[in-house]
């Protein structure tokens, strides 16, 4: 096994390149933070939707969260591959389909998260600002979401280790990524494919649980901080 | 039928109890009061070795409580224990949380476990409750329910640790006078409370602790105007004017 | 855009026979594996409630492992790497019985499994130790006092988690079709494939996979509102 990661360790790490395009954990890594960020304004905005009292912003909001988490992620990257074309009007590439299908599916997730973030809040927090004259959008842009954000961070380290988890899924529409690239190497040594995934398997293993350990690392310092909302570790 | 000999017990480097000693005789009723960190509450918790003990001998009808080979579940059944929180069993009726033991404990057969839950249950007062869940009965409903299910056990001694300190005041009296009933009856009793009333009314002696010992033990009628007992005395003023129960 | 959506071509035939079966393996693929799943999680839940450190950092090993690794990558090591490691015949005989459903069935069913520990053990703890306490109190010895008092409770407190364990085992179903496994999805591509129907076949697709969703997120509720219980 340490013979085959000596003479593939490129391969993993950064695909293809510079003889094809970047690949591997570099991509792997790239693709979770990069759609992790783009989702952002759409988490937020769809969180916001959600605990608005106008039934026009609350109800669409809800049905796309609830389609959302209710169809599997594959047939997400389905859905963007085809669509994706037709609306960009040009070919789309496997890692771009697979971002694109991220960003839609992590938004909705996220926006889960920020919202119990924000009605973990004191309901004090709010009525502090208003009785100092604050209207909505200040209210929400400079005293809830900085403090719904903070207390959830957490959740949130969580939700980036998911969604590295899910570029996985590149493997099956060719995205180079790290699964990819190992089935490349599988497809090339053919006989020992339980090495080749076993350190795939353990690629992931190490970073994700280093990850999901600073994740309980700051929930344990934050919980004793600031008195926010309690840690919601979202399972994935 | 209760002995206590030097009995130490340390909760990491603070010692919780030191070297206390004493006895609870048959159909005695004995009332441990003290401020908040006493050990009163640890003290009777050892009875039943809801908390173990690093120095001393705890007995029990003659038998050493820490001692290998005890059957502490068989003590158990024996030493009925009713807690500050009640402890009911909130997935099980009142007369439920009875007859549990009895079918579980006793083998006995669900109809009769029935006939002696309700009797126990009207024994406090409460027969009519008898299919209620617990998350359906007041405080003060709860707890005696708490103290039919330790009676239907056919205990030879019944522990409280604070019994009434979670209760609205309007509900501690009707768990009083269920404990009142009981101690009549020639139950063997030690009870942790702060209920001075209730203490003089019912209590053959009452033990004042402080600081893990037992300072001093006394007839309730040498309670008032002796200055023998004077820290007794300035714990007793302190509560009397409407100290919180610790 | 000059298309014409046209459900029937999609819903005809052999097509409609292909959907069909898509539906029916998701639904054993989700019924064997959720039953697996079941078992494991509960015998991972019985070793953990030895007081032997060995077995206690094995669960841990086993929950942190299928935590951290992609449910893909599981799969493909259950169904490309374990049978490279066993005796000829065994590969043969797995080959032979559908070798590829009971893989995925497999590796869906332990990862799962490891939630599930996870979800009980959360179960568990969240009942106060004084419940226990009084139980034992009465006279009852730790497992009387686990049995009738303890998980009862728990079980309670984790049924709505495990129901989201049921919606989230469902939808990972569809990863099978990496190694092909002629669950939905895969029927799905095959369907549009034949017919180059691309919208109408994942359209049906989708809204087979919402239904079923919206079912399962639905007992989900009712069970949480039915379950509550007043505590003390």
């Amino acid at each position: 096994m340490l013979e085959i990661l000596e003479n593939n360790w490129l391969l993993f790490l950064v695909g293809q390149y510079p003889h094809g395009p970047i690949g591997g954990l570099t991509m792997t890594l790239f693709m979770a933070a990069t759609a992790l960020a783009l989702c952002f304004p759409f988490a937020i905005a769809l969180a916001l939707a959600r605990l608005s009292p106008y039934r026009w912003l609350r109800l669409p909001a809800t049905a796309i969260v609830h389609t959302v988490r209710g169809l599997p992620l594959i047939m997400f990257i389905f859905w963007t591959y085809f669509v994706s074309p037709l609306v960009i009007g040009r070919a789309v590439g496997g890692v771009e389909t697979l971002v694109i299908a991220l960003v839609v599916y992590e938004a909705a997730y996220l926006s889960e998260i920020i919202r119990a973030g924000i009605e973990g809040l004191p309901a004090g927090q709010v009525e502090a600002a208003k009785s100092l004259g604050l209207r909505y959008w200040p209210t929400t842009f400079k005293v809830v979401l900085p403090q719904a954000l903070h207390n959830m961070l957490p959740s949130m380290v969580s939700q980036f280790v998911s969604t590295i988890k899910e570029t996985s899924l590149g493997y099956v529409i060719s995205a180079h990524e790290v699964t990819f690239a190992a089935s490349q190497v599988n497809n090339v040594l053919l006989t020992q494919p339980f090495e080749v995934y076993g350190i795939l398997a353990l690629t992931y293993f190490v970073l994700c649980f280093a990850l999901t350990s600073l994740a309980r690392f700051i929930e344990r310092r934050t919980s004793s901080g600031r008195g926010g909302a309690p840690g919601v570790i979202v399972a994935a | 039928m209760i002995r206590f000999e030097n009995v130490d017990k340390w909760f990491g480097p603070m010692q919780a109890l030191a070297g206390v000693s004493g006895e609870v005789g048959r159909g005695e009723v004995k009332v441990l009061v003290g401020p908040s960190g006493s050990g009163k509450s640890t003290l009777i918790r050892t009875v039943t070795r809801l908390e173990t003990i690093q120095g001393g001998r705890v007995l029990v009808d003659g038998t050493d409580v820490g001692s290998r080979g005890v059957d502490i579940n068989r003590l158990r059944q024996r030493v009925g224990f009713v807690f500050q929180a009640y402890n009911l069993f909130p997935h099980l009726s009142a007369i439920g949380n009875i007859t549990l033991g009895l079918t579980k404990l006793r083998g006995m057969n669900k109809a009769e476990a029935r006939e002696r839950g309700l009797a126990e249950l009207a024994r406090v007062g409460l027969a009519e409750k008898a299919d209620e869940m617990p998350g359906r009965l007041s405080g003060g409903q709860r707890q005696r329910v708490a103290i039919a299910r330790s009676l239907a056990m056919d205990p030879q001694v019944m522990l409280f640790d604070e019994p009434t300190s979670a209760l609205d005041p309007e509900m501690v009296g009707e768990v009083l006078a269920a404990m009142k009933q009981l101690a009549a009856s020639g139950m063997t009793m030690i009870c942790v409370t702060h209920e001075m009333g209730f203490a003089r009314e019912v209590a053959d002696e009452i033990w004042f602790m402080e600081g893990g010992a037992v300072l001093e033990r006394g007839k309730p009628a040498e309670l008032t105007g002796t200055s023998a007992h004077s820290r007794l005395q300035a714990f007793l003023a302190s509560t009397r004017h409407g100290g919180s129960a610790a | 855009m000059g298309y014409v959506f046209d459900l029937r071509g999609v819903l005809s035939g052999q097509y409609l026979d292909w959907f069909v079966i898509g539906v029916a393996t998701t639904l054993a693929l989700t019924c064997v594996a959720w039953c697996l799943a079941m078992v494991m999680g509960i015998i991972l839940t019985l070793i953990r409630m030895i007081p032997l450190p060995p077995l206690g950092w094995f669960v841990a090993l086993y929950v942190e492992y299928h935590r951290n690794v992609p449910l893909l990558v599981q799969i493909l090591i259950w169904y490309f790497g374990v049978p490279s490691l066993l005796p000829r015949p065994a590969r043969q005989w797995i080959n032979a019985h559908h070798g590829e459903f009971l893989l995925a069935a497999i590796a869906l069913g332990l990862a799962s499994a490891a939630y599930i520990a996870e979800d009980i053990r959360s179960g568990i703890r969240s009942i106060p130790k004084a419940q226990y306490e009084a139980a034992r109190s009465i006279g009852f010895g730790y497992l009387g006092a686990m049995g009738y008092v303890v998980l009862p409770q728990a079980m309670r407190i984790a049924i709505p988690p495990l129901i989201n364990q049921t919606l989230l085992l469902f939808k990972n179903t569809s990863l099978a079709m990496a190694i092909g496994v002629g669950e939905l999805t895969y029927r799905t591509r095959e369907v549009e494939s034949y017919t180059f129907k691309t919208f109408e076949a994942f359209a049906v697709a989708t809204v087979i996979y919402l239904l079923i969703s919206f079912g399962i997120m639905a007992l989900g509720s009712y069970s949480d509102r039915r379950l509550k219980l007043e505590t003390r």
